[in-house]
């Protein structure tokens, strides 16, 4: 039988980087299933939640300096720092999550990962390294991309529901975020987007036979990839406000 | 185009079952105890996530919060504000988005294999509706549990904003509660609860739906499970800003 | 006392029954075989209502299915019971309640009585005491006659049964083919078999039908069968 533990999968996913290279057609299928295809439903979502954080942050300002006039620069801060990558992490916890540990579980119960070995394949190289990086890339794509949504929309909401203007929301935005907020955001959701293939896998790799194997592989991974973001967040952003 | 159609396929579809569910409910009734039992499964199942999930929250929400405040040097105000933010908005949303990955993710792998291997056209066979007999209980189940579990997670994240304050802001917690009543109003909390229960409805509708439509075998579980998590995640997404425009022109005058 | 007219189904663009037209006469073990995806339990399906024709007529014990809301289908799925491919128990509850399920839904019997069938009925497929069991404790075998006690216990005019040997070793494999003959002539049940395995085919059944791509080739006694000069049906002979 082919038993995985968590720490021993990621040092042999690590060690086959070196020792094995890279499999660049399998990078790039992954690339576009997993940073690709998950493109539409984030900026959506993103985009959303954005409108609803200007809109609940306008209600607290004004009910404490009766004025929603700092209520961009505030928001800005908001999505910037936390909200952008945090919202974006748990979605892809979810779409991608969910996928990779339901598609390397059916590969794993239907044999398919001892038939890899059998000829001589890393499984650790061939499954879970592309996946991998190819999440490193969403990771840091995505999050830029999640960030410029979130304050596109944060800009137009400002404008349309608090009637400032852009120049305002641009001078605001120029005040209160600074590029290191960026920085701190991009190594956020790399990191995020390290641990849900990871973990997925991990639940993969163990899944038990049948139908609902499989079901609680992927229901486990759901979970534990979005615990594990969170946590991870509250540790990265008490490391960070270090540096402020 | 394509992504439009089929989103809005999914939007009738759970819609429709929606309907389904709740012509259904009127005579099980009878079947409180099912519910009653499925609404504790779920509840404990779920506790722990919610509750670790709530408590982070909470504390990462302060952490920012004190970051933003020492600027204007109103760290006085931090309670009141980290409070009303986390039970208004950012903790549903998250907590939310939590349950849905636990709850959905389970139910949906449930009710996928029942399908699967044959167990829903027994029941029917059987002479029994699965409607009436497994989707029902279920239904009503996660809409009592996750409203009871996002009531949870909100005191957890509260517990977890008093800590954090004390531990980096420095602020006591006399100090940190004694300005939650001054922000945290009536209002405040009424969205918060509004947003908890039409979360909730959402989460159980789109679980259910998805873990029913599966067939097929292991594979189409799987796909059935990750399907239920994104659908549910946008969904939400949609809900909490169709709730937060419709409550902030019923309250906030 | 089962009859299909012209029965046509299928998914998509995929065609499944073409044109079918079976008469099953009251009282015998049918065995209907086939080669995989030839749409024998679709058959099966059709007869219960799990699955509703695109065109043409099924007669079961007089009611005509075609037509039959979801509704009306419990009388005619009261008399028909359904072994499925896959054990089917249903996990969230135990052994005893699982073969009662039906007794509770079709039939109003006091709890001595329906205690009374229960017992009866596992008895009958030979598992005796093991009411208290969830079903993840039993093997495989296990499970499928648990299903079949399921099923029985309604005491059903018409036994369907979706490939009962498929999975099992040749010893439960054997027993099961028992159980079948057994049942019938105890109960004077008809039993509808969708199979692939001639060799039960052979010993058990009064009358064989071959399906192929949706149609029906031949049918027949076993004897028949044996002499037979179909293609499919001497390749199907061969494996005996």
């Amino acid at each position: 039988m082919f038993k995985v533990q968590f720490i021993p999968m990621v040092l042999a996913t690590l060690e086959s980087l070196f020792t094995e290279g890279i499999r660049f057609k399998e990078l790039v299928k992954h690339i576009d299933d997993l940073a690709y295809k998950s493109l539409n439903i984030i900026v959506v979502c993103v985009s959303f939640a954005a409108a609803v954080t200007i809109v609940e942050a306008s209600f607290h300002m004004k009910m404490i300096l009766h004025d929603d006039s700092l209520v961009p620069g505030f928001a800005a801060m908001l999505i910037v720092r936390e909200l952008a990558v945090v919202v974006m992490a748990l979605l892809l916890a979810a779409k991608i999550g969910a996928g990779i540990a339901a598609e390397v579980g059916q590969m794993k119960i239907s044999e398919q990962v001892d038939a890899l070995r059998l000829l001589g394949i890393n499984p650790f190289n061939f499954l879970v390294l592309p996946r991998l990086l190819a999440c490193l890339l969403a990771g840091v794509t995505l999050s830029l991309i999640a960030n410029s949504v979130c304050l596109l929309t944060a800009a137009a909401v400002s404008v349309y529901e608090l009637d400032q203007s852009v120049t305002y929301f641009m001078v605001a935005f120029r005040r209160f975020v600074v590029m290191k907020d960026l920085w701190f955001s991009v190594i956020k959701g790399m990191t995020f987007c390290a641990v849900i293939p990871l973990v997925s896998c991990y639940y993969g790799f163990r899944c038990e036979p049948g139908a609902a194997g499989v079901g609680r592989a992927t229901t486990k991974s759901v979970v534990s990839s979005s615990i594990a973001i969170i946590v991870i967040d509250f540790i990265l952003t008490y490391i960070f406000s270090h540096f402020y | 185009m394509t992504i439009i159609t089929k989103n809005l396929q999914v939007l009738g579809g759970s819609v429709g079952f929606f309907i389904e569910i709740m012509s259904s409910s009127a005579h099980t009734f009878r079947n409180r105890e099912e519910v009653f039992n499925q609404t504790l499964h779920v509840f404990w199942q779920s506790l722990l996530t919610t509750g670790f999930a709530g408590f982070f929250v909470g504390a990462i929400m302060a952490l920012q919060f004190t970051l933003q405040m020492e600027v204007f040097s109103a760290l006085s105000y931090l309670g009141g504000l980290v409070t009303s933010a986390t039970v208004r908005e950012v903790g549903p949303l998250l907590i939310a988005f939590l349950l849905s990955g636990k709850i959905g993710a389970f139910t949906s792998a449930e009710l996928g294999t029942m399908k699967v291997s044959e167990q829903i056209d027994a029941i029917r066979c059987l002479g029994a509706d699965p409607i009436e007999e497994v989707i029902v209980p279920r239904f009503f189940g996660i809409v009592l549990a996750s409203f009871f579990l996002l009531t949870v997670g909100l005191m957890c994240s509260l517990f977890g904003g008093i800590l954090m304050a004390s531990i980096f802001a420095g602020i006591p917690w006399e100090q940190y509660i004694r300005h939650v009543p001054t922000i945290m109003n009536g209002f405040s909390l009424t969205s918060g609860v509004v947003k908890c229960f039409s979360f909730s409805l959402v989460i159980a509708t789109l679980c259910t739906y998805r873990g029913y439509s599966v067939r097929g075998g292991a594979k189409e579980v799987g796909e059935g499970v990750v399907q239920a998590a994104t659908q549910t995640m946008i969904s939400l997404v949609l809900a909490d800003w169709v709730s937060s425009l419709i409550l902030e022109e019923l309250l906030n005058v | 006392m089962i009859e299909f007219k012209n029965l046509n189904k299928s998914f998509g663009d995929r065609q499944i029954l073409k044109d079918l037209n079976i008469d099953i006469p009251q009282g015998k073990i049918v065995f209907v075989l086939g080669m995989s995806g030839t749409g024998k339990s679709v058959l099966l399906k059709n007869i219960v209502g799990l699955l509703k024709p695109d065109s043409g007529e099924i007669w079961v014990d007089g009611f005509p299915v075609h037509e039959m809301s979801e509704k009306q289908m419990s009388q005619v799925r009261k008399i028909c019971g359904m072994v499925f491919q896959q054990p089917a128990l249903f996990d969230f509850i135990d052994v005893y309640e699982n073969v009662a399920y039906g007794l509770r839904r079709h039939e109003r019997l006091r709890e001595e009585q329906i205690q009374e069938r229960v017992v009866e009925s596992l008895a009958l497929v030979g598992l005796k005491g093991i009411e208290k069991k969830w079903p993840h404790e039993l093997s495989y075998g296990m499970k499928k006659r648990v299903s079949l006690a399921r099923t029985v216990a309604l005491k059903p005019k018409i036994l369907l049964f979706d490939e009962p040997t498929t999975g099992l070793d040749p010893i439960s494999t054997s027993r099961v083919n028992e159980l079948i003959l057994d049942l019938s002539r105890k109960l004077g049940t008809t039993s509808i078999v969708v199979s692939h395995d001639m060799k039960s085919a052979l010993s058990v059944a009064d009358h064989i039908i071959v399906l192929d791509k949706g149609r029906m080739l031949s049918q027949g006694s076993p004897t028949d069968m044996r002499n037979s000069s179909e293609h499919l049906i001497q390749e199907f002979l061969q494996e005996v």
